[in-house]
């Protein structure tokens, strides 16, 4: 207990807490925070729920609109496709497929990149060079390019993809977490520590990882954009998952000569990326501003 | 019996590019040589860009000095490991909202040092840590603040108690009163006085304010240019200085009302 409780509470707030807290206020965010864990847990769930298989094939309904337009079926809510497949079974499907990539590539990226960009920080001479330089020259490719050539070297599958897309967008995730922690390393607290004899690992735990959250949200919100975007693209190329996967892009691919007979096949799965990715980005930046304001 | 800090012939000297492939030495500070003994207060003192900042973070270790040497106890800085330089030199950092980790409380910023520096095991270092604060005059409720929660002078008291939490010889003070409104700056210049009474450190504190110089210092030394122009006994300098640089510092701070 406090002797002197000049701020009048029972526990002293930290940090993370009073930026939860701030985070709590923004209703935006919050919802969007839900609406992703909502999308996440039901793409996961969905085999489970949905009444159709996404494989199940039924030739007495191949075609068929939402159920809301004329000629539509409640059996099947967002209609079915030429071989009489259910779009909402298969749009989960390809969520799974899509989502749970991009979360995967974000997870081990961000995992590798900040231990390799926190190496090339913290050490000097030719280990930092060699760390941070050399994956200098990668950038000039751009990632979707590298992906493509990463791709066509490995051959076409959806793990594949997957390593593909990490290594090409691996080096904008070290050149990002480098320059964020060598900001970081200036600062007087770090210097301190330094001075008290600090290891570089009890430096990077204590002293910058709680420093850099507002950064690193950044950081990690562009590298999932990225990653859903390259997943949907390359599997729009045929490069990613293979039937009978089913990912959002190759469903767009799918239904591409189907556009004038229905043209729904091709308008949800382009609405489900567009705001898988919205979400997200109204999330980060949620929480972004709200690392801020708890900061200042 | 050696003195507690000897400095001989420190230099500091940093490379710039002056061209495309050329470069400059650009002379911080130096050579410089000076002593100092237990217990002692030493002013440094000059214009700024004179190197009195280089000068103490060369002593602290932030920097390496391009040549000379630093003995402590008679024993050359380099041989000593990072925990025996430590255990006898400390600074404090010019701002101490910005040298506090924001995300830290106050007990695992004052724990870091022991926690590096000493053997000792949970309960003594959290024995230690309550004892530092109530010399520095904060409660021990303050283990569990964190930075941003405190007023600019107790941030200065929490980063004198993690410059003395090591019991250190000798406490480096970079320009830390000039934050301070004049109130607050002698609240944190007595409590200076009064550690240094109980515990017979040595300070070696960088100023602008020559009132404050004559009130805590025993020896001043005057900076210009890098070189020591002036070295002596407060009393000597503030009453009868010798170089023209040092008149001028002395009569900034003379103001008419005093005359």
């Amino acid at each position: 207990m406090l002797i002197n409780n000049g701020f009048n509470e029972d526990k002293i707030q930290s940090p993370l807490r009073y930026i939860w807290s701030i985070f709590k206020g923004k209703s935006i965010a919050v919802v969007a925070m839900w609406l992703m864990i909502i999308l996440i847990t039901t793409s996961i769930l969905s085999p489970w729920f949905m009444p159709h298989s996404p494989l199940t094939q039924d030739p007495e309904s191949m075609l068929l609109p939402p159920y809301w337009a004329k000629g539509g079926n409640i059996n099947h809510i967002l209609g079915t496709d030429d071989l009489g497949r259910d779009t909402l079974s298969r749009l989960f499907q390809g969520l799974q497929f899509t989502l749970g990539g991009a979360l995967t590539i974000t997870f081990f990226v961000a995992f590798l990149g900040m231990v390799i960009g926190a190496g090339a920080a913290l050490t000097k001479g030719v280990k930092a060079s060699v760390l941070h330089h050399l994956l200098d020259a990668l950038l000039a490719i751009p990632s979707l390019l590298s992906a493509l050539i990463l791709i066509t070297i490995f051959g076409p599958s959806y793990t594949n993809c997957l390593i593909a897309i990490g290594l090409s967008l691996l080096p904008q995730f070290i050149r990002a977490s480098y320059i964020v922690i060598e900001q970081e390393l200036s600062k007087q607290y770090i210097v301190a520590l330094q001075l008290d004899g600090a290891t570089k690992t009890r430096l990077f735990r204590y002293g910058i990882l709680p420093n850099i959250l507002e950064p690193t949200i950044t950081i990690l919100n562009r590298l999932f954009t990225m990653s859903i975007i390259e997943i949907a693209t390359l599997g729009f190329l045929g490069f990613g998952a293979q039937l009978p996967q089913t990912e959002l892009g190759s469903l767009i691919a799918n239904s591409m000569e189907l556009i004038y007979l229905s043209p729904w096949l091709v308008t949800f799965p382009g609405l489900a990326i567009f705001l898988v990715i919205v979400i997200v980005n109204i999330f980060a930046e949620g929480l972004r501003h709200a690392v801020i304001e708890g900061e200042e | 019996m050696p003195s507690l800090l000897k400095v001989t012939n420190l230099c500091k000297s940093f490379t710039q590019p002056s061209g495309l492939f050329t470069t400059r030495e650009k002379v911080a500070y130096g050579p410089v040589s000076f002593s100092i003994e237990a217990g002692q207060t030493l002013a440094v003192v000059g214009e700024s860009g004179s190197g009195k900042s280089a000068l103490v973070r060369t002593i602290a270790g932030v920097l390496k000095a391009t040549s000379g040497n630093i003995f402590i106890k008679g024993e050359p800085l380099e041989s000593l490991s990072s925990q025996q330089r430590c255990l006898s030199v400390r600074m404090i950092f010019q701002d101490p909202s910005s040298s506090l980790n924001p995300k830290m409380t106050v007990g695992k910023i004052l724990n870091a040092p022991l926690e590096l520096n000493t053997n000792k095991n949970a309960t003594e270092r959290h024995d230690k840590i309550i004892e530092t604060l109530k010399l520095v005059g904060l409660l021990p409720d303050y283990l569990a603040f964190f930075p941003n929660m405190l007023s600019s002078v107790q941030k200065h008291q929490v980063a004198i108690a993690r410059a003395m939490i090591l019991d250190p010889d000798i406490i480096l003070a970079d320009e830390i009163l000039t934050t301070l409104d004049i109130s607050l700056r002698f609240k944190i210049v007595n409590l200076l006085l009064k550690i240094q009474r109980e515990k017979g450190t040595s300070y070696i504190f960088v100023a602008h304010n020559m009132h404050l110089v004559k009130h805590m210092s025993d020896q001043i030394m005057v900076l210009h240019q890098g070189k020591i122009i002036e070295k002596g006994p407060t009393a000597t300098i503030c009453e009868h200085p010798q170089q023209e640089q040092t008149k001028y510092l002395l009569l900034t701070h003379q103001p008419d009302y005093r005359k």
